[in-house]
């Protein structure tokens, strides 16, 4: 059961990819971008990752993405310009995505990784990632804060310029 | 009366004078002038008083100073002076003497010509006396700066691909020659400290060469480097290129600080680290080095048969004669031959500056250097005609003069090696003999061109920058034994330690 | 109910992130100002209040203890080494130098410079963070501070279409790369279930003796690779930094040039030592069995410098040219990597720390002469030898010790490096840097040659201000200093590995 569920997840994560890569209308790329994350969410919740995947939900799903496609149909709509990538820079391309592929799918499959049992119900999360997050991380929480800030700023800044110059 | 740390002073002391030059207002250029002839002359004074005091019967260094410099890499502040340093010293400090009286009529940019000449004259100093390796490459390399600018400042109409082409050219020997170096610091362990040095004299001893450094690949590939290095800056056929366009393109005191003394340090090069370091090497390199010196003292000569223009034929003869150099020091079976060699640098210095110098007389007056253009010029100019008379057959080899006596030991000593290189350069004689006599004919004799009919004769000033150098030709061509002398017993260390 | 002993252990560690503290502090100070204080945006109080906070960050540090290689601080996130230590006040300088370059030279306009000066700040704060993280999570976060930040300081200037430009092929390369990067910090954390490089260390050690987990290594090696390499400006992640640095405001330029840069060789010795190699001795390293990752970026190091050097030949923009000698210089400091030891390892910090003082001084020139009325082109540099000697001779000399010549500090920087090589035997690699060094004599003489050796083609009388002429004081003098006696910084870098 687990199994079939994991596999719908897996599809509904990559089919829409090939989508959002390959479809030159940037409105439905968008709209396939929505459910590979929420594929990825429920991948996040399969593998016992609660909390996560619910941030997934609320902050990619509910907020970037949303802004994503509304950025999208305010400002412009209709076919993108395609890409005009010669021949050889698509081979070239195509070969180090099939070595890359290959490389992946034989490390993952041959590593032995460590694996831990999983006994009875997954426990819930966010109680040990906030603790985490008070605790031994809390420096990193702060920077990461800090660097939100920052970027803030300079995004405010971007911003105020494409203001003015309309 | 002399200073403490002798070699330090007389180094350093043209960079005192460049510094000073840089805080003279602009308006007074004779005072700058003034002050580099200034700096040049207690370097000279002093280079006297050690050519006097000098033990000639000494094998070792003499004015040694050695303080540590860079401990993290065993670099010390070395310098000391042998039989081969003390006459290529003496011939620094005349030449650069005689280049700043020959300077005198630089009037643009004034202050950095004579600062940069200042700082020149150092590093070549500097080259001449380093014992260090390191320090030995921080002059060498220090010395393509100024000339770099002095070339490309105020060359001729073609100064700036000259300018570059001299430093591409050097540049790759030099790099090459720091791999080596570092390949030896790596390679050698200091007895008494256990750390690796750059010292030359500790280096020179093969019993600190590591186990690697002694692998015959390795050695081959570190003479090569070095050769090519050093055969860049000689410069030997096929790495010559450079020097025609440097030569033609530089102003006159620069051109005969190129050939009077740069290329000196491809020879002195080889003699003070190639040979020492990896006597093995020279011996097997000996015949090639033979030949590649007789392929430039040939192709020397005929390319300067070829030539119109004055500047290029003596820069052509430079590659000729500084061929006779490379032959006579690839002799080992007997210290003839590289006596002669030593012999030749020094001989060669004197002469092809004076060629120089009387070029740069002709050019200022007539503003070509085109042989084919002059003609009668004896009648117009009676006293140049005598100095370049001496001067021509001074490098033609005419006994009496100094380059016959020096050419002849080469050539006596490489025929016990050598017999079939050493006929064949002898044809290089006759080349020679003949483009110079031929050009002798073209510019002093027949009949009188009348457009330059009006020149005026050589100024008291360019005389003064001739006459010594005339002396010591004279001199040396009847009584070599003062410069003999110096260099004997240091080469035949050098051989004995050669041969092993 | 957080443990108790995190507690103890942040505030413990606490005193070990002064310097980074200080600097938000700088931020905080700044933005305050910026905004309270609207009639006092002055570019100089600006100035004076972030260069404050950047000196004001290197204080903390002699009050902490002496550092050591196993001294850690904050639950293992960071490491208290030598490297740390002295990489503080490395990039403190850089972050000064970049700030009063901007000042000195008006590339920003006012109403963005308090912006600019947090940007700074913060990316300095980030480069300070990243070479004492020693966990992936943290390094990540760090390096993300990084290099968020400088895209959008690449972009900061309004109204130039080449500012944005850059600043977008940045983001997406950078996103690429890092994203690359933080897929092999994935593999290696599933790998050892830990991001503690220690603890991966020892998991890598272990799983590098199995084959069938070898191919994962080398995955996780070569993804890890993009992201340094992209931050190095190393083949064959190089392509945005012509682009970058010829569209970022030139003070940006040079401290991308110098700042991050140096934070990317950092964090190569940072992630590749201790995990993929093995303290043979003391002073030498191994690459970690099967793995034989030195090779490899010893062909970078070599294709880097071949490439960067030739490319540059061609550029007449002097900040496109300075771009390529940039990429040319990642591939000499990959030497140091390359050579897997210690005088390696010194050698990287030496150059880096002499390419500070060269590089920045090269751009502050560029950055001069063209708000002095000149431009980046290399044509408005013709025979500006004779109205600007000043600023020339400076830009001559910093040419010079960019291409590595004596008695400037990039020839002892270069000899560092060159002896790291031969010192591990690699000689092809020493003789393709060497014949690397003439190329690049070429395309530097080039500027030299304009500026000296040919005769003006327009009159346009350069003015350079007393300030810009003390600022390329304070960096000529390290260069020339440190080529003549460098036994001081020889002692430091020796004592640090």
């Amino acid at each position: 059961m687990t199994d079939l569920i994991f596999n719908v997840f897996i599809l509904l994560t990559i089919i829409p990819c090939f989508w959002v890569a390959l479809s030159s209308n940037i409105v439905h790329a968008a709209f396939s971008l929505l459910i590979t994350l929420f594929g990825i969410a429920g991948l996040y919740v399969l593998l016992g990752a609660d909390f996560i995947g619910v941030i997934q939900v609320i902050v990619y799903i509910g907020g970037i993405l949303v802004l994503i496609i509304f950025g999208v149909m305010m400002t412009q709509r209709g076919k993108l310009l395609p890409l005009s990538i010669q021949l050889p820079g698509k081979l070239f391309g195509a070969v180090l995505t099939g070595v890359i592929l290959a490389a992946l799918l034989l490390s993952a499959t041959r590593t032995l990784w460590p694996v831990a049992a999983v006994l009875g119900e997954p426990q819930l999360t966010s109680a040990a990632i906030g603790d985490l997050l008070l605790g031994k991380y809390l420096i990193p929480f702060e920077i990461a804060s800090v660097l939100l800030l920052a970027a803030l700023i300079g995004a405010v800044l971007i911003a105020r310029r494409s203001v003015r110059g309309e | 009366m002399l200073p403490d740390h002798l070699l330090s002073w007389m180094i350093f002391f043209p960079l005192l004078g460049a510094g000073l030059i840089l805080f003279v207002p602009k308006r007074y250029p004779t005072v700058m002038k003034g002050i580099a002839l200034a700096a040049t002359i207690p370097p000279l004074w002093w280079a006297a008083n050690l050519y006097v005091q000098f033990d000639r019967w000494g094998t070792g260094f003499q004015y040694v100073e050695k303080v540590p410099w860079i401990r993290a890499f065993n670099i010390h502040y070395y310098l000391g002076i042998d039989g081969i340093s003390v006459p290529m010293v003496l011939l620094t400090a005349l030449l650069s003497f005689i280049c700043i009286i020959a300077s005198w009529n630089i009037n643009e940019h004034v202050r950095g010509y004579f600062a940069l000449f200042l700082l020149l004259d150092t590093s070549m100093k500097g080259v001449f006396c380093a014992l260090d390796f390191f320090m030995f490459y921080v002059f060498w390399e220090l010395m393509l700066l100024p000339m770099y600018f002095l070339i490309g400042i105020w060359g001729g109409p073609r100064k700036e691909y000259a300018a570059i082409k001299f430093f591409l050219f050097t540049l790759v020997g030099s790099v090459l020659m720091l791999v080596v170096m570092l390949v030896f610091y790596f390679g050698s362990v200091e007895p008494a400290t256990g750390l690796h040095s750059f010292d030359l004299t500790i280096l020179a001893d093969q019993s600190v060469h590591q186990a690697f450094l002694r692998s015959h690949t390795i050695r081959w590939l570190c003479y090569l480097g070095l050769f090519i290095g050093f055969a860049i800056k000689i410069p030997l056929v096929p790495f010559h290129t450079w020097l025609p366009d440097a030569h033609v393109e530089a102003p006159t005191a620069i051109s005969v600080i190129l050939a009077g003394i740069l290329l000196k340090m491809g020879t002195y090069g080889i003699l003070r680290i190639s040979y020492p370091l990896l006597p093995d090497m020279a011996r097997e390199f000996a015949l090639f080095a033979a030949t590649l010196g007789l392929i430039s003292i040939i192709y020397g000569a005929l390319c300067a048969m070829a030539q119109t223009d004055l500047k290029k034929l003596i820069a052509y003869s430079s590659i000729s004669h500084m061929g006779f150099v490379m032959l006579g020091m690839s002799v080992f079976s007997n210290t003839t031959a590289i006596n002669g060699a030593v012999l030749q640098m020094f001989n060669h210095g004197t002469v092809t500056a004076m060629l120089f110098l009387l070029v740069g007389v002709i050019y200022d007056r007539a503003h070509i250097r085109d042989i084919d253009s002059f003609g009668g010029l004896a009648k117009t100019m009676p006293v140049y005609a005598g100095y370049t008379g001496l001067a021509f057959f001074a490098a033609l080899g005419l006994p009496g003069l100094s380059s016959f006596i020096s050419e002849a030991l080469v050539l006596v000593g490489s025929f016990q090696q050598y017999k079939i290189i050493t006929i064949t350069a002898t044809t290089g004689i006759i080349l020679t003999a003949a483009y110079f006599l031929w050009t002798m004919q073209r510019v002093f004799l027949g009949p009188q061109n009348k457009k330059w009919a009006d020149l005026p004769e050589i100024s008291l000033r360019e005389a003064f920058t001739l006459t010594p150098l005339a002396l010591i030709v004279v001199l040396l061509g009847f009584y070599p034994m003062p410069v003999l002398d110096l260099i004997g017993a240091t080469l035949k260390h050098t051989v004995a330690m050669v041969v092993g | 109910m957080i443990p108790e002993n995190f507690i103890q252990s942040n505030l413990q560690g606490i005193s070990f992130i002064g310097p980074e503290l200080i600097l938000t502090l700088a931020i905080l100070l700044i933005l305050l100002v910026g905004v309270l204080l609207p009639y006092w945006r002055h570019r100089i109080l600006f100035t004076i209040l972030a260069v404050a906070g950047l000196a004001g960050s290197v204080l903390p540090l002699w009050k902490l203890p002496q550092p050591a290689p196993d001294l850690t601080y904050l639950s293992n996130l960071f490491v208290w080494d030598w490297l740390t230590f002295l990489s503080k006040p490395f990039f403190a300088v850089v972050g000064v130098l970049t700030i009063l370059l901007t000042q000195v030279t008006g590339e920003i306009d006012n109403s963005e410079y308090s912006e600019c000066t947090i940007l700074v700040l913060a990316v300095t704060m980030g480069m300070m963070l990243l070479v004492a993280s020693t966990d992936l999570l943290m390094i990540y976060l760090a390096f993300e501070t990084m290099g968020i930040l400088s895209y959008l300081l690449v972009g900061i200037r309004a109204r130039d279409e080449r500012s944005g430009e850059a600043a977008l092929k940045y983001v997406l390369y950078g996103a690429f790369t890092s994203g690359t990067m933080l897929f092999g910090f994935s593999l290696l954390f599933g790998l050892a279930g830990s991001t503690d490089l220690l603890a991966i260390s020892q998991k890598v050690a272990f799983a590098s003796q199995h084959p069938q987990d070898r191919l994962l290594l080398i995955v996780a090696i070569l993804f890890f690779l993009a992201g340094l390499l992209f931050k190095t400006a190393s083949f064959p992640f190089h392509f945005w930094c012509p682009d970058v640095y010829e569209g970022a405001p030139t003070p940006i330029t040079a401290f991308l040039s110098v700042g991050p840069k140096a934070a990317g060789f950092v964090l190569f010795i940072r992630l590749f030592y201790p995990l993929f190699a093995t303290g043979h001795d003391a002073t030498i390293y191994e690459a970690v069995s099967g793995l034989d990752w030195p090779s490899i970026l010893a062909l970078v190091s070599a294709i880097t410098m071949t490439l960067g050097n030739l490319a540059a030949i061609h550029q007449n923009n002097l900040k496109r040219l300075l771009a390529y000698s940039s990429i040319a210089h990642a591939g000499y400091l990959l030497m140091g990597i390359v050579s897997l030891s210690d005088l390696g390892l010194r050698s990287v910090v030496f150059y880096l720390v002499v390419y500070l003082f060269m590089n920045v001084g090269a751009f502050a020139v560029v950055a001069m002469v063209a708000s002095a009325g000149g431009s980046e082109e290399i044509d408005s540099y013709r025979g500006l030898g004779a109205r600007a000697p000043y600023v020339c001779v400076a830009m001559a000399i910093f040419l010079f010790s960019l291409i590595g010549l004596p008695p400037f500090a990039g020839f002892v920087g270069k000899v560092y490096l060159f002896a790291a090589v031969i010192y591990k035997k690699i000689y092809w690699l020493a003789v393709v840097a060497a014949l690397n060094t003439v190329i690049s004599l070429y395309y530097y003489l080039r500027i030299v040659k304009a500026m000296f050796l040919e005769k003006p083609t327009e009159t346009i009388q350069i003015q350079v201000p007393l300030s810009s002429r003390v600022l390329l004081l304070a960096l000529l003098v390290p260069t020339l200093g440190l080529g003549i006696y460098w036994q001081p910084l020889a002692r430091v870098v020796s004592g640090m590995f």
